[in-house]
């Protein structure tokens, strides 16, 4: 596998396994290469839409549907429990672990407390609500905001 | 994208922070969006973004349609 390849696999093995994505101090031990090589590799990975980077220290921000810093989205599995990046991600995280999660945030309007248990093979039998604000065409223009 | 209560919930919070409603999703639906979006294992070298065509059934497929849903430049 070439870096990109490697940094990656690496990178998503780690936020399945733990929760959080690796920092580039760990990517660079796992690779075998020096920061500058791995922070190289992480930008071509975000241009590709594959990670998101955090803008000033360049260190991940999400592996999709998981993000490196605390969220209104806790997700709690049998495993760890970790931030989800949006509504849609938090259910996503049991998709991608094939298992099963509580979901543990607040409804955006009114702050009251919201707890989803998500399940890998079916969806919540629930009658809340996710919004989109920003049109599919648009995402990627400030996936943050998105 | 963030969680509410019911639609006049969302309602509720558009008219507060002076934006236009977006799409609302069932949980039904954005579980079955999110389960296409996630089941692949993103970390395998083989995996890309699915291709616009590929997206575009998925949103269909989940009755996703109108401009917001669009991922093309207007007329095209």
């Amino acid at each position: 596998m070439d870096l990109d390849a490697t940094l990656r696999r690496y990178t998503y093995d780690v936020t399945l396994a733990t929760g959080a994505p690796p920092t580039i101090a760990a990517l660079a031990v796992a690779s075998g290469q020096d920061a500058e090589g791995v922070r190289a590799a992480l930008r071509r990975l975000a241009a590709a839409r594959i990670l998101v980077l955090q803008p000033v220290s360049g260190e991940i921000l999400m592996t999709p549907p998981f993000s490196a810093v605390p969220t209104p989205f806790l997700v709690t599995t049998a495993r760890h429990q970790s931030y989800a990046n949006c509504a849609w991600d938090a259910l996503g995280v049991p998709i991608m672990m094939r298992t099963s999660a509580r979901v543990v945030t607040a409804c955006a309007c009114c702050g009251d407390a919201i707890t989803l248990d998500v399940d890998a093979e079916a969806p919540p039998p629930r009658t809340e609500i996710v919004h989109f604000a920003v049109p599919a065409a648009k995402w990627w223009d400030d996936v943050v905001f998105t | 994208m963030l969680l509410f209560r019911s639609e006049e919930h969302v309602n509720r919070w558009c008219t507060q922070w002076q934006l236009a409603p977006g799409a609302m999703l069932s949980l039904d639906q954005a579980w079955r969006l999110a389960r296409a979006w996630f089941e692949a294992d993103r970390g395998a070298p083989e995996w890309k973004r699915p291709p616009l065509e590929h997206v575009e059934a998925l949103f269909a497929s989940l009755d996703l349609r109108g401009p917001f849903w669009s991922l093309r430049p207007a007329g095209k």
